[in-house]
């Protein structure tokens, strides 16, 4: 046992120390909250360069109307005033150029040519027919024509849209002699809530129930699972590496005539397991610390952390018995690719299952998928974070069923270990690694 | 007293093989505690394979193995010393840093470890290297390492496979009086080697290895009285042309040089002979060296053609 420990503890300090670890724990947070970081920092540093925009009128009525709202855009959205009171621009400007036709066949031409010259950022074609709600499309084929070179800003064309449709409809609701204001109010939607569960507690006061968020319901088991599936590809396949590594160089000839080959398995996968955990606890406590820090801390039910790690342990164990033994199997690099896809394959159920296991948890499909040992440890974390998680029979059943699973993955590893790891030449076929592993 | 008896190592009637191919066959060898044994042998001819059943890393097939009193001793065994023919090392690993590693995994404390690699260092002349990486150090260096780590724990029985190869004289002869140092010190070496003139010099006993079966086996003296016979070592004026015409002359084997001459008659007739026909520079009588010996074993067909 102090062997194991001895090797262990050598492998964990090797790995906390390598800069891959050092980079795990910065980028991690770095890739979850940098999204949010980059949006707020950026904020300031917005592209606020002009934009040009010639109308072109068919209609008579609508440019006045464009430019009046471009001026209220100007004013109250353009700018903003901080707290000292200084106006700050925080959007692009728009600028609006009547266009006057002189010969409409050739306004397109003309005005593309200018786009083109970067005179021009973009023009609307406005048709003199727009009002009619029937008239869908004229000789040209579009009510309300963008044209751009630049398609992919969207908020010139989204704003031209909305405020044209806003000033044809009242419009039409004027000509129809229709109050703008009743029809608008007539025309509200109706607001729809999503809601859990109304409780009773035992002195029988109802508690409310609480709006779904889709923090709680989609977010925190996502993240449940993504994190679980980042700790087993951060450090399990480093040991298919590590133990290939040893064997070419022949390190491991030296570590056998010391250790048994069931000892020096045990070493790196309890070693794997610390640095996991190591990391898991850094994740783990910024993100409990950060939802107590914004009140939030219910969203996360205390044993999901205990799940979470419990099924993190068996994940390790699982994946990193399969990897090292694949190693320990091989001779060259490009074998162990090979025998790595099947293995990849197991690793990535939970992507290729996560979607309907969301839709619907409890349907026979989900409920196989969390009970299939490779795939438990993420899948069954994944329905444990979604209220109302899974009845406690199938939790247990899992674990029950993975329990075994991993302690059968570990001692097939260790067969394959200590036939593997001297032996030299080819790659040994799924088959023969079968055989050695049922060998006495 | 009694414990003094065991040996340090003892198979009965061993035999392994791989798949159709008979890798060891039927082998019973005895190692006496204190000794220095050499396991001698071609290519692939077994001894590997021996060693790796001795440290139970391979089980044998059939028959029984001994290790220090106990059958079924592993190599993860503290009381062993394993040093592997094809060997490496943690390359970012520092020199100290990897002896205590070792140490651990042989059952020693922290502190303990340290002090034995700072001995072991100092007399091995690595005193300087104990905070560089492993791949700052030569070839023979890093050697000098792996044996250091083979040894630190002070084990009763150290098995050493190839311990010599790609060393330099000077290193060699440190290594040399390191390993007859132990033995001073009350441990049983075997080692491997596939140089004879070492063999010749350090063991007491040699067992070979060819084709998985034992052709040799105990003490030098003896083998070397069993095996062959005695031969004229000598350089004429004449040349190996002068030899053929003697009579009494079984073979001649040209060295360039030197000629060997093996003889059914008398040497002193011989002599004279040999004196009336052409001048001679220097006439010796010679053993059989281990390596006649290893070579007629592990090619017989070369030899016996040349009997023809």
């Amino acid at each position: 046992m102090s062997k194991i420990l001895a090797i262990a503890k050598a492998e964990y300090l090797i790995a906390v120390r390598s800069k891959a670890f050092i980079i795990g724990i910065i980028l991690m947070p770095v890739l979850m909250g940098g999204g949010l970081a980059v949006q707020y920092f950026m904020r300031g540093h917005v592209d606020k360069t002009t934009r040009h925009c010639a109308i072109v009128d068919r209609s008579g009525f609508l440019y006045p109307i464009l430019e009046e709202a471009n001026q209220r855009r100007e004013a109250n959205v353009v700018f903003e005033s901080d707290e000292q009171g200084n106006q700050k621009q925080v959007k692009p400007s728009f600028v609006l150029e009547k266009y006057y036709e002189t010969d409409p066949s050739q306004t397109e031409i003309e005005l593309s040519k200018q786009v083109r010259r970067g005179k021009l950022f973009a023009f609307l074609i406005i048709d003199q027919d727009i009002l009619n709600p029937n008239n869908v499309a004229t000789e040209s084929g579009h009510s309300l024509a963008y044209h751009t070179k630049t398609p992919t800003f969207r908020e010139l064309p989204d704003w031209l849209r909305s405020n044209v449709n806003q000033a044809v409809m009242n419009k039409r609701f004027e000509s129809a002699n229709l109050d703008r204001k009743l029809v608008q109010t007539l025309s509200k939607r109706v607001r729809f809530t999503s809601l859990g569960l109304v409780k009773v507690s035992e002195d029988g006061k109802v508690e409310k129930a609480r709006k779904d968020s889709e923090l709680v319901t989609f977010g925190v088991p996502f993240a449940c699972m993504m994190l679980l599936f980042v700790m087993v590809m951060m450090t399990a396949p480093t040991l298919l590496n590590q133990v290939l590594e040893e064997k070419m160089q022949k390190i491991s000839e030296v570590l056998i005539s010391s250790v048994t080959p069931f000892q020096l398995l045990m070493g790196k996968l309890i070693g794997i397991v610390m640095t996991a955990l190591t990391l898991s606890v850094l994740y783990l406590g910024g993100a409990y610390f950060g939802t107590v820090r914004f009140g939030v801390a219910d969203i996360v039910a205390p044993s999901t952390y205990a799940w979470f790690f419990l099924f993190l342990v068996m994940a390790l164990f699982i994946y990193g018995s399969i990897f090292s033994a694949i190693g320990a199997a091989c001779s060259e690099i490009k074998d162990s690719q090979n025998l790595m896809t099947p293995a990849m394959i197991f690793i990535m159920i939970p992507f290729f299952a996560f979607g309907t296991i969301i839709q619907s948890p409890t349907s026979l499909f989900s409920v196989l998928v969390s009970l299939f040992p490779p795939a438990t440890p993420m899948i069954m974390m994944l329905r444990i974070a979604m209220p109302p998680g899974p009845p406690a029979w199938q939790i247990l059943l899992s674990v029950v069923l993975t329990g075994l699973f991993t302690i059968a993955c570990v001692a097939a590893a260790g067969k394959v270990f200590r036939i593997g790891i001297l032996s030299q030449g080819q790659a040994p076929s799924l088959g023969r690694l079968f055989k050695w592993i049922v060998s006495k | 007293m009694i414990a003094e008896n065991i040996p340090a190592v003892r198979l009965t009637r061993v035999s392994k093989t791989y798949g159709s191919h008979l890798a060891v066959n039927n082998l019973s060898l005895t190692v006496p505690k204190g000794s220095i044994y050499g396991f001698i042998g071609p290519n692939g001819s077994g001894k590997t394979t021996t060693i790796r059943m001795i440290l139970h890393i391979l089980l044998a097939d059939s028959g029984s193995i001994e290790v220090l009193g106990r059958e079924g001793t592993r190599a993860a065994n503290d009381r062993i010393g394993y040093l592997p023919e094809e060997r490496g090392l943690y390359k970012k690993m520092k020199v100290m840093g990897l002896l205590e590693y070792y140490g651990s995994l042989k059952g020693m404390g922290r502190s303990e470890a340290k002090r034995e690699a700072g001995q072991w260092l100092e007399r091995l002349g690595l005193g300087d290297w104990s905070n560089k990486k492993i791949e700052a150090l030569s070839k023979g260096m890093a050697q000098k390492i792996q044996f250091i780590s083979t040894v630190i724990a002070k084990p009763e029985l150290i098995i050493l496979d190839e311990p010599f190869s790609g060393l330099d004289p000077v290193n060699l002869e440190s290594l040399r009086e390191s390993i007859l140092q132990l033995r001073e010190d009350g441990s049983t070496i075997i080692f491997s080697t596939h140089d004879m003139a070492m063999a010749e010099r350090m063991c007491d006993s040699i067992f070979m290895i060819y084709k998985g079966n034992k052709v040799l086996d105990g003490n030098l003296n003896q083998i070397q009285a069993e095996h062959g016979q005695d031969a004229i070592r000598l350089r004429t004026e004449g040349g190996p042309s002068i030899l053929e015409e003697i009579p009494g002359v079984d073979e001649i084997r040209d060295l360039g040089r030197f000629q060997e001459v093996k003889l059914s008659g008398d040497q002193n007739e011989f002599l004279k002979e040999l004196a009336n026909r052409t001048r001679v520079y220097h006439f010796e009588q010679t053993r059989p060296s281990l390596h006649d010996i290893f070579v007629r074993i592990a090619n017989p067909k070369e030899e016996s053609s040349e009997n023809e």
